[in-house]
């Protein structure tokens, strides 16, 4: 409890405390592996150890330290260093890597650092965390709060990434109750004066703790638990954390609008008004990038990504329908922004050829998914700029519904692909949507329409991600129906597939936010300048039609179709405005050949637009929390600063019965409360006599002239200060 | 709770050396009389004979230059044994009166339950007014004035037990007990030559008494003390193993005590400590206990230990928190 008693607990003890306080600390560098892209972690639990131990020694800081720094420069010299320890080009590198990342920091590009200098912080934190923890446990005996920041830490990391706590937890738990079974000991012996040789018997304690230990473990492990409460709160960390909706689980980090990845869609999705890039055109358009033809139950795979070709950009088309569909001639320019970090080809539908792209430019396209690579002296490269010709489709109503179902064997064998663990429900449903509809186009539209009502709602956030045993769709469509475009893109295209209609899962962006209109010099018509951010990134469905080609669906909530449709009512007389395409706002018909486009990487990940931004409040909260438990765990401390400090400055009877009372709370916190039925006097002698001091009594004798004389102006508040911080730090040591 | 450790204001502490001289072992029945003395008050011993009663109020007059007088209680004592009496002085030609052992300053009652109700209140009277009725004359009672009654507790054959009402007329009661082994043999050795009280001189005047009791007046009792005392007879009244709890006299007789106390330890205002260590002494006989308790076993002193560790202390100015 206090200094004198220290030398009470053997060494055996303080050692068993400090081995489970390492092997706690432990448990906070394991997860590093799973969640962070270290590669091996060993080394950190040796420097750890190491430190650890040094540590422990208790020598003199004059010695510990530089033994700490030796491991350190010989870990990273390890590492990192080829040249030959404390040779000139060892200390040429290090010296190089010390100044450049310096400079990182100071302007504040973090993710730039070098990761010899990220092995180095850490390690230094690894050793800064061996005092903190040597403190803690040996000399002030706090082994709870670090016990319970333990848990915290484990189920956090549990919770929200994909590390699997479940034997951590147990490690955990066990590892605590030893500790705190050991120090309760320590503190029962130190107050009834139990001489420590009798810690040395050691069967008196070691089996009842280890019994207790076992039996409260396999109890616990056996004993049936409650569901979780919260199910997955993982969605509103990852939209606190400005994760953007489809991704992996656990990766808490994601971004806005390209992913590469859509294997596990799901979570919450942060807007990023980032700009993408700008687009001239005559009208909304959807800026395309591919299609992924696999559904895991989980996400999306890209199982079409080949074959490729590469083309030059007057040879680049991608039509995705034929030429029985309408189509006007349109030009459209784009002029990639900072934001666009991927190197391929955005296109409106009807994509016929590029112009004024740079020379050297070509284009792998990948023919089935229409993923345009962007390449450049043979290398991956942004195109900043070009134009685009593009046939502008407008699909005509009857033209769609008078489709068959005779698609072509290819069609059929590609894009109507379903996991085998799709629930039976989402069948059902699909085939009870569709009922009563006769053609294609119907049942596309039912299926789209279903959408906007059914209480289905749009939201950025709050979007779980589907567990292990959960498929994304299935939950969305009976459990959530709360979602952003991927969840209703993607269902759309479940539900169209198991009613047998050849559907596929399409990635790019919406129409952008028109901000000007111009003419440009590559046109003579009119153009609106559209700006497209991240925010706009977005999913859609393309449902195929026999004859026709693939067909823009939008069952997005809140989302309308850019894409043009008519109705041919009377086709002998409108025949040639038809054909000029001018009954819908902006209409172009593109070729029905696929265009072959490659790109090698991005994704579109889609997301509609978040409505609120979590991070602050739940940043904000941790923070509260956090804090208010560090408060709460130093009151005495923190309070008892204030309270001298105030007395000092201003010792009147207010502050003095405050300061007088706080002491009796302090010692009764240490565990000498006092009987409201116990005089001072009485109370003062038992506390003097703990402490073997007299100060409790001269400073209850101060007090009880304050309170029982009345008389607080010949109270030296000089002189009862200073008692009364002697046994406050008497209290507190 | 003995308060040893704390100093003795530096007259009383002279006083207590002198009796110490006389007396052994006996501390506390000494700083309990000097509690009633300078209080005003007056104390009852309930005790076997023998104990050393007569040489501690004769021990304690003579330290503090008082008369000292006995009065032996028996059937046949009159009151004006006790007060005086005027006798006719045929070579004056007028009556003449007498004092009576009431008249000193200290003055020992002995066995006071021997003798008859009327003769007791004679003496009672005079303790509870500061002066005396002879034959229509008033006639004002010394100052300092101090009377230490006993009473035998083993003999009731032909005793007069005092009602409670007189009882709570006495300030304080209390026992002597025996002395230890060694304290008795140190008597034993003390007493072998000249007895030590023939050697003793007062270290205080009476005049110096007077003031001292002046004194004991001015000591300062709070209101949150107060609180604590009223607290506890408040508890009295409502224990249930009490049939009639402390009267408001009562109360007084606590504070004052409590002051006389507290003076007595050089403070010049009451702390909790005081009331807490006298109230077995001020409160156990004026209270009267139900006969279940007494059937019990349950004695006064008991209960008040019992009140005593369930009642709270007030140790804030603000009391109502």
């Amino acid at each position: 409890m206090n200094g004198q008693n220290q030398q009470n607990h053997s060494f055996i003890y303080t050692l068993t405390i400090y081995v489970i306080g390492f092997l706690l600390f432990c448990e906070w560098l394991l997860p590093l592996e799973t969640i962070t892209n270290t590669d091996d972690v060993t080394i950190f639990f040796i420097y750890a150890a190491f430190c650890f131990f040094v540590s422990f020694l208790q020598i003199q800081w004059w010695i510990s330290m530089p033994l700490k720094l030796v491991g350190l420069i010989f870990i990273i010299d390890g590492l990192y260093i080829g040249e030959r320890l404390f040779s000139r080009d060892w200390f040429s590198v290090v010296y190089d890597q010390l100044m450049f990342n310096i400079q990182v920091i100071q302007t504040q590009e973090w993710w730039q650092m070098t990761p010899l200098f990220r092995s180095v912080l850490f390690l230094v934190l690894l050793w800064l965390m061996s005092y903190l923890l040597f403190y803690w446990l040996v000399v002030a005996k706090r082994m709870l709060i670090f016990v319970v920041m333990t848990f915290i830490y484990v189920t956090v990391i549990d919770t929200f990434t994909i590390y699997d706590g479940k034997w951590a937890i147990v490690r955990t738990f066990i590892l605590a109750m030893a500790a705190l079974g050991l120090s309760s000991f320590a503190k029962e012996m130190d107050r009834e004066s139990i001489p420590s040789s009798s810690f040395k018997r050691v069967h008196l304690w070691v089996i009842p703790l280890v019994g207790i230990i076992l039996f409260s473990t396999v109890a616990a492990y056996a004993s049936p638990k409650l569901s979780p409460q919260w199910p997955d709160p993982v969605p509103y960390l990852k939209s606190a954390t400005g994760g953007s909706g489809p991704g992996g689980v656990g990766n808490v980090v994601q971004k806005v609008g390209y992913g590469e990845n859509d294997s596990r869609l799901g979570g919450s999705f942060v807007q990023d008004n980032t700009p993408v890039f700008e687009a001239m055109a005559d009208g909304d358009r959807y800026w395309r990038i591919e299609s992924k033809d696999t559904y895991t139950g989980k996400g999306w795979e890209d199982t079409l990504s080949r074959p490729t070709t590469t083309v030059s950009a007057s040879e680049l088309e991608y039509p995705t329908f034929t030429d029985n569909v309408e189509s006007e001639e349109q030009k459209a320019m784009i002029r990639m922004e900072r934001g666009a970090t991927f190197e391929k080809l955005v296109y409106p539908y009807g994509l016929s050829s590029l112009e004024a792209t740079p020379e050297n430019s070509r284009y792998n396209l990948h023919t089935e998914t229409g993923e345009i690579d962007t390449l450049r002296g043979g290398s991956l490269a942004k195109i900043n700029e070009f134009v685009v010709n593009y046939d502008y489709p407008s699909f005509e109503y009857g033209q769609l519904r008078q489709t068959g179902d005779n698609d072509p064997a290819e069609i059929r064998e590609k894009y109507l692909q379903l996991p085998e663990t799709l629930p039976s429900r989402v069948r059902n449903l699909a085939s009870q949507i569709v009922e009563g509809e006769d053609n294609r186009y119907d049942k596309a539209k039912a299926v789209e329409q279903y959408f906007s009502s059914n209480g289905f709602e749009y939201s950025t956030t709050e979007v779980p991600v589907p567990s292990e045993n959960q498929d994304y769709v299935d939950q969305f469509l009976f459990e959530t129906q709360l979602g952003y475009c991927d969840n209703y893109s993607t269902s759309m295209v479940v539900l169209l597939r198991s009613e047998g209609i050849p559907a596929r899962w399409v990635k790019g962006f919406t129409s952008g936010e028109r901000i000007d209109s111009e003419t440009p010099d590559y046109t003579d018509d009119v153009q609106n300048t559209y700006q497209v951010t991240s925010a706009n990134a977005h999913s859609w469905v393309e449902v195929y039609f026999a004859g026709i080609g693939w067909v823009p669906f939008e069952p997005t909530q809140g989302f309308s179709n850019n894409t043009d449709f008519y109705s041919d009512v009377d086709t002998s007389t409108d025949d040639t405005e038809t054909d000029e395409g001018a009954q819908t706002p902006e209409d172009n018909m593109g070729n029905p050949q696929q265009l072959e486009e490659e790109t090698s990487s991005s994704d579109a990940n889609a997301g509609g637009t978040s409505s609120f931004n979590f991070t602050w409040i739940y940043v904000g909260a941790g923070i509260l929390a956090v804090s208010s438990l560090i408060l709460y765990f130093t009151r005495f401390r923190w309070m008892s600063t204030m309270l001298i400090r105030r007395f000092k400055k201003e010792g009147n009877a207010e502050n003095y019965e405050r300061a007088y009372h706080f002491l009796l709370k302090l010692l009764a916190h240490k565990g000498f409360k006092r009987n409201p039925e116990q005089t001072l006097r009485e109370y003062a002698r038992s506390i003097d006599s703990h402490y073997q001091t007299n100060e409790m009594r001269q400073l209850t004798h101060h007090y009880e002239r304050f309170v029982y004389r009345n008389d607080e102006h010949n109270v030296q508040w000089g002189k009862v200060s200073e008692l009364w911080e002697n046994l406050i730090k008497k209290a507190l040591s | 709770m003995s308060q040893q450790t704390y100093l003795l204001q530096p007259k009383i502490s002279e006083v207590m050396a002198n009796i110490n001289k006389v007396m052994i072992g006996k501390e506390e029945a000494s700083l309990l009389s000097l509690v009633a003395l300078l209080a005003k008050g007056h104390v009852l011993l309930e005790d076997v004979p023998g104990v050393g009663k007569t040489m501690l109020v004769k021990t304690l007059a003579k330290s503090m230059d008082c008369d000292f007088k006995r009065i032996q209680f028996t059937p046949d004592l009159l009151p004006s044994d006790v007060t005086g009496v005027s006798i006719y002085n045929p070579k004056d030609m007028e009556f003449e009166f007498r004092p009576g052992p009431i008249l000193g300053n200290v003055v020992l009652a002995d066995e006071i339950n021997r003798t008859s109700p009327k003769t007791q209140s004679a003496l009672l009277e005079g303790m509870e007014e500061t002066s005396i009725t002879v034959d229509g004359n008033t006639v004002p009672l010394s100052n300092p004035f101090f009377v230490m009654a006993t009473q035998n507790p083993i003999e009731y054959e032909g005793t007069y037990p005092l009602p409670e009402a007189q009882l709570d007329r006495f300030l304080i009661k209390m026992k002597m007990g025996y002395p230890s082994a060694k304290q008795e043999m140190e008597m034993l050795n003390r007493t072998s030559g000249a007895h030590p009280i023939e050697s003793i001189a007062s270290v205080i005047s009476r005049d110096e008494l007077v003031e001292l009791q002046r004194e004991v007046e001015d000591v300062y009792v709070d209101h949150t003390v107060n609180r604590y005392i009223v607290d506890l007879i408040t508890g009295t009244r409502e224990h249930e193993g009490v049939y009639l709890g402390v009267s408001p006299r009562g109360s007084i007789a606590l504070m004052k005590a409590a002051k006389a106390y507290a003076f007595i330890h050089d403070r010049d205002y009451v702390v909790p400590d005081d009331v807490q260590y006298l109230a077995p002494f001020v409160l156990s006989h004026r209270m009267i206990l139900t006969s279940e308790s007494r059937f019990e076993g349950t004695t006064a002193e008991e209960i008040v230990e019992s009140l005593l560790s369930s009642t709270s202390i007030p140790v804030k100015r603000n009391i109502s928190e």
